[in-house]
């Protein structure tokens, strides 16, 4: 086990590419996603756009398994995951950050990285590279060594380890749910408005992060956001999202300099 | 001052008790918010089991094991067959079933083991234990009553704090959501808070039995005081139901000894309405933290 265990796979590139195919979902007699398909790129950033109520959130909840889809498709490395539940979907490698810094308040900083780590057992074990069975029983020095390795990333963790997460400020949650997140080991990040509520200086640090997640440990990124401009300037791809439908997908750059689509759709 | 250390300690004992059926309350209620009406009932039940099987073997460990294992059962197996259903469906739907329950293990209870006023052994004495001459209101049994569910208490705080079943537990319980998107299955995590609440009751049922004799109905009033210690300390928090189970039973059986003990459903129902009308959060809700 070299470096022990990294949080990418950084394996083939097919494998992390998420597709998700004339996805229908919605709420008892309202239809929320009518007919979505989106390619999300290994490593790269796929930022979905799209004003309140676009079906944005709806789009990662029907990939995460926490609405059941109608209808339609979803692609990890060429398997159809659609209908399966959340533990499935953890499992099999799409980790959903929902909105809202949803830290579990009442358990310490280390009980929520701990909650990252449930998906483990009985998973299917990525990377593959070299011995699963000696990993498997070496599995409480891994996870002592995940835990380690987290720290290490988000040092103002370490310090609160012991800490409610109650206690935590808004920056600092939501560098608690990406680091719980990225302690399943999955392919690909579903991140929904990590921004909201956070002050600029510390909006400007999780971007920063979610673009070292995709370079440098080759994630895959379906990012939604409200500030769209934000977004775009981090993301590779854009897709926007209108009444359930999706009404441009594009490079990021393209989609930023279409003036009558920022107006339309985007608010900027 | 005699009198009072007696019914202080007889309060202590009682108040393990309802502590006991409490905690199993607060088991279900923390992780699905359905209040389980037929906590008592699965109680009595188990007890009849145990009965059972203390007269064919002529054991009263035995049928102690085998009623707590029947706890396990009964729990889990009326979570997985009646409680899930109910579960993406309106809060009512499961507070009817859970009378529904109620009613049945009642009605089974009376056509398997009769109606008629059984008595139940003790695991050990019952006479009053004395200091020189000084009687202490309560017996050998009473002091393993207490001990036996401070220590299952204290083990299950343990297990929920230091491993990671007990993590997988919490988590659900205070984020489902969140749980769930991190691989926990949160339907077999109530599958066994029910087992565990099943577990707890049955204790209860087997050490309250001596002192109330048992009949299909026998649990009612432990069930009310159970509830009401558990809403005293909140519904949510297993400590606030074992101090809120301590507090109305010492506080009860001062109105017993000094007044009468015909008061104490009354003063105990008062006590509920009192706290749901101040205090309905209890004592030790954690509520203010989940708002945050």
């Amino acid at each position: 086990m070299s470096s022990g265990a990294e949080v990418a796979p950084a394996g083939a590139h097919e494998s992390s590419t998420l597709v998700v195919e004339e996805l229908v979902a919605g709420y008892g007699g309202v239809i929320a996603l009518d007919g979505v398909s989106i390619s999300a790129g290994a490593a790269a950033i796929t930022a979905v756009l799209g004003a309140n109520g676009a079906g944005k959130t709806t789009l990662l909840r029907a990939i995460s398994g926490m609405i059941r889809p109608r209808r339609g498709r979803v692609l990890l490395g060429g398997a159809d995951l659609a209908g399966r539940n959340p533990e499935q979907m953890v499992r099999a490698g799409i980790a959903h950050v929902p909105e809202g810094q949803g830290v579990i308040a009442e358990l310490t900083v280390e009980e929520n990285l701990r909650v990252g780590m449930m998906s483990w057992r009985g998973a299917m074990r990525r990377p593959p590279a070299g011995a699963g069975q000696a990993r498997a029983a070496n599995s409480r020095a891994e996870r002592a060594a995940a835990l380690d390795e987290a720290y290490e990333r988000f040092k103002p963790l370490a310090d609160r380890r012991r800490k409610l997460a109650a206690t935590l400020s808004g920056g600092e949650r939501q560098m608690l749910v990406i680091a719980r997140a990225l302690l399943a080991r999955p392919r690909v990040l579903l991140l929904d408005e990590p921004s909201l509520g956070l002050a600029p200086r510390v909006m400007t640090q999780v971007m920063d992060l979610v673009v070292q997640l995709s370079r440098e440990n080759g994630l895959t990124i379906v990012l939604v956001e409200q500030n769209a401009r934000v977004a775009l300037a981090i993301a590779d791809h854009g897709v926007v999202l209108n009444l359930g439908r999706v009404v441009a997908s594009a490079d990021a750059r393209t989609l930023a300099a279409d003036v009558a689509l920022r107006h339309h759709y985007l608010g900027f | 001052m005699v009198e009072f250390l007696q019914f202080t300690l007889s309060g202590i004992v009682f108040g393990m008790i309802y502590a006991a059926v409490a905690l199993s309350l607060v088991l279900i209620w923390r992780g699905t918010r359905l209040l389980n009406y037929a906590q008592g009932g699965m109680a009595m039940f188990t007890t009849y089991v145990a009965i059972e099987v203390i007269y064919r073997t002529g054991s009263y460990w035995a049928g102690f094991v085998v009623a707590l294992a029947a706890g396990i059962v009964l729990g889990a197996a009326f979570q997985v067959s009646v409680i899930r259903p109910t579960m993406n469906k309106p809060p009512l739907n499961g507070v009817i079933v859970t009378i529904g329950l109620l009613t049945l293990l009642e009605g089974l209870a009376g056509i398997f083991f009769g109606g008629q006023y059984r008595s139940f052994p003790a695991a050990f004495s019952v006479t009053g234990l004395k200091i020189g001459t000084t009687p202490l209101g309560v017996s050998r049994f009473d002091v393993f009553t207490a001990a036996a569910v401070l220590v299952t208490t204290l083990a299950l705080a343990a297990a929920f704090k230091y491993t990671t079943a007990g993590l997988r537990m919490r988590a659900a319980a205070f984020n489902a959501t969140i749980a769930r998107l991190s691989g926990i299955r949160v339907a077999r995590v109530l599958t066994i808070g029910w087992a565990l609440a099943g577990l707890i009751g049955a204790l209860a049922g087997v050490l309250v039995s001596p002192s109330t004799f048992l009949y299909p109905n026998s649990m009612d009033t432990i069930f009310v005081f159970g509830f009401t210690a558990a809403v005293i300390g909140g519904l949510d928090s297993p400590v606030g139901a074992v101090v809120g189970g301590l507090l109305l039973g010492i506080a009860l059986s001062y109105v017993g000894g000094y007044l009468g003990s015909d008061l104490t459903a009354a003063v105990a129902l008062g006590v509920l309405v009192v706290v749901l009308m101040i205090r309905p959060g209890g004592l030790f809700s954690a509520t203010r933290v989940r708002r945050v």
